[in-house]
């Protein structure tokens, strides 16, 4: 018997190491007519701010080489619909909800965790990849000491297991991870999209409605897989992949690279049907190489 | 929604850089005003779907009527007979149906053909007005004209075919005639939102069809946001066809 499972921390196991990723998924509605949602390890739902967000102008997405450009500008209900309307619905499929949610205040933030301590939600992913108004703007996910700050902040405000997801664009990574993790994260999902734009040579315009835009899909797989490897050798807490993958074999690499689950995004978009093939070709992959556990494979990059 | 492998039948130019392509594939029963994604090959580059108004659709053989655009449209301009390629659909909302003995009028302009020609040749009767920069950009002529039931009118910037001029010019006229109960129309927005304002002025219901760059197609990617009266809708789940009343035109 293959077990293909996972635990993330004390208050999050997974059947699986394959997770839905949060802007790819809605809050799972859609996806349910596709699948069941039960097969996934787990599933990550859109990012939720304490009060609804309309979201950006159009165009909003824009194919890149082999990935796309986003500035769809975190268009979300609002944390209070979310748990009166999606909640209920999520809570009916045998996989955790990991709810993610950002905030442009320390307040905000903690006021969402306290929030979404409640039954049905497994596990809360932090999203600081945002710009903090009561600091002039700065990304709280930019530097060690707000961060660090704003996670033991949130870590007082909610029981649940806490998943701080990083920005990719930092000068070092090991330093952040290490602050969350100071700050008291069971957690880290690693990374983001990488802010990226699109411009029309014939109109010399910029092609999204925002001008910039955040770089997903498997262009940025090796990023991300160098991210986790990186992060991997600083922290002691359990890492979630997330950039770029699209099929077994990545989820295979980002665990050698040291992550313990992977967030699948931009594929689900092309291959709403690819969660089912990419588990199943785990666990195939389990069984031919005769290993019993996933554990067998986390962090087991051989470097020498 | 079904994702389906589905085989190329013919994929022929049938106007300047518009193309039909027939495929042979088993999707689920289609309306009028839905469209397909395509998947035009398997590897990561082009990476997303192309979303495309279903022109036909029956008994496994699937009309598709596109434009060359961009990378992916390129690709699929050289696809050959017996070449696969992955469907998925039908998706989103189609166009309403009208009431028995209700005057319908269809206005189609630029690449807007494919689902006013779809809606028109399933009912068979009223007025179908087609506009374009000229006669070569006006793909399925002929068809357009043997459709039972239908009278068709163009209009060209250059007056290469039927009237010189807007085919808003030529949807004016009309209305000081017999007036429709219902428009259809998909086009630029310019376009859809003056046919918007004459169907106000005349009385008629209007349905659009809307374009958007798509990320899924399916709803859960956000990209293809209209504002409403309603706040956000997706074009591609409440949409593409929406009552042109609640559209927000100007935002």
């Amino acid at each position: 018997m293959i077990d293909t499972s996972v635990r993330i921390t004390e208050g999050l196991s997974l059947k699986n190491p394959v997770l839905s990723a949060s802007g790819t998924f809605a809050y799972g509605e859609e996806f349910s007519e596709v699948f069941d949602l039960s097969i996934l390890g787990g599933i990550v739902t859109k990012g939720l701010s304490l009060v609804p967000k309309e979201g950006n102008p159009t165009p909003r997405v824009y194919e890149t080489a082999c990935g796309l450009i986003n500035a769809i500008g975190l268009e979300n209900v609002g944390v209070d619909a979310f748990i009166a309307e999606k909640l209920p619905f999520l809570k009916k499929f045998n996989t955790p909800v990991i709810v993610n949610f950002f905030g442009t205040t320390d307040e905000e933030y903690e006021s969402m965790a306290g929030r979404l301590d409640i039954e049905g939600v497994s596990a809360i992913e932090m999203n600081v990849s945002c710009p903090n108004v009561s600091k002039g703007g700065l990304e709280f996910g930019k530097y060690p000491d707000i961060l660090e700050r704003l996670v033991s902040k949130v870590r007082k405000a909610t029981k649940k297991s806490l998943i701080v997801k990083l920005s990719p664009m930092v000068t070092d990574i090991g330093a952040m991870a290490l602050a969350a993790q100071e700050g008291g994260a069971d957690a880290l999902t690693c990374s983001n999209t990488i802010p990226a734009m699109a411009i029309d040579e014939q109109t010399w315009r910029p092609i999204l409605g925002n001008i910039t835009g955040g770089l997903s899909g498997p262009a940025i797989k090796p990023v991300a897989l160098k991210i986790v490897w990186e992060v991997s050798r600083k922290v002691r807490i359990p890492i979630i992949a997330s950039g770029g993958a699209c099929t077994w074999q990545d989820i295979v690499q980002f665990l050698l690279a040291g992550a313990s689950a992977v967030e699948v995004g931009s594929a689900s978009l092309r291959d709403p049907f690819c969660f089912s093939s990419i588990i199943q070709g785990v666990e195939t992959y389990l069984e031919e190489k005769g290993l019993s556990s996933l554990h067998d494979l986390v962090g087991q990059l051989k470097t020498s | 929604m079904k994702d389906c492998t589905a085989t190329v039948m013919s994929n022929n130019e049938v106007a300047r850089d518009t193309y039909l392509m027939v495929l042979q594939c088993d999707l689920p029963i289609a309306v009028p005003g839905q469209f397909v994604m395509v998947k035009i090959k398997s590897s990561l580059d082009p990476f997303l779907r192309r979303p495309l108004a279903i022109l036909h659709y029956e008994d496994g053989r699937l009309e598709l009527l596109y434009k060359v655009k961009g990378k992916g449209t390129t690709e699929m301009a050289g696809k050959k007979k017996g070449d696969e390629l992955s469907v998925l659909g039908p998706l989103g909302k189609g166009f309403s149906v009208p009431a028995e003995g209700e005057d319908v009028m269809y206005v189609a302009g630029g690449t807007g053909v494919p689902p006013l020609m779809a809606l028109a040749e399933h009912l068979k009767k009223g007025r179908m007005i087609v506009g374009a920069r000229s006669k070569a950009d006006i793909p399925l002529w002929e068809r357009m004209n043997k459709i039972r039931g239908v009278d068709v009118q163009a209009a060209t910037e250059d007056g290469s075919l039927g009237r010189k001029g807007l085919v808003t010019d030529v949807v004016e006229d009309e209305l000081s005639g017999t007036k429709p109960r219902v428009i259809y129309a998909c086009g630029p927005n310019p376009m859809l939102k003056k046919i918007s304002q004459q169907a106000r002025k005349a009385g008629a219901r209007c349905e659009v069809s809307l374009e958007e760059y798509m990320g899924c197609g399916f709803g859960v990617c956000s990209a293809c946001a209209v504002k409403t009266v309603a706040g956000n809708q997706r074009v591609c789940m409440q949409g593409p066809v929406f009552d042109a009343a609640l559209i927000g035109w100007d935002s």
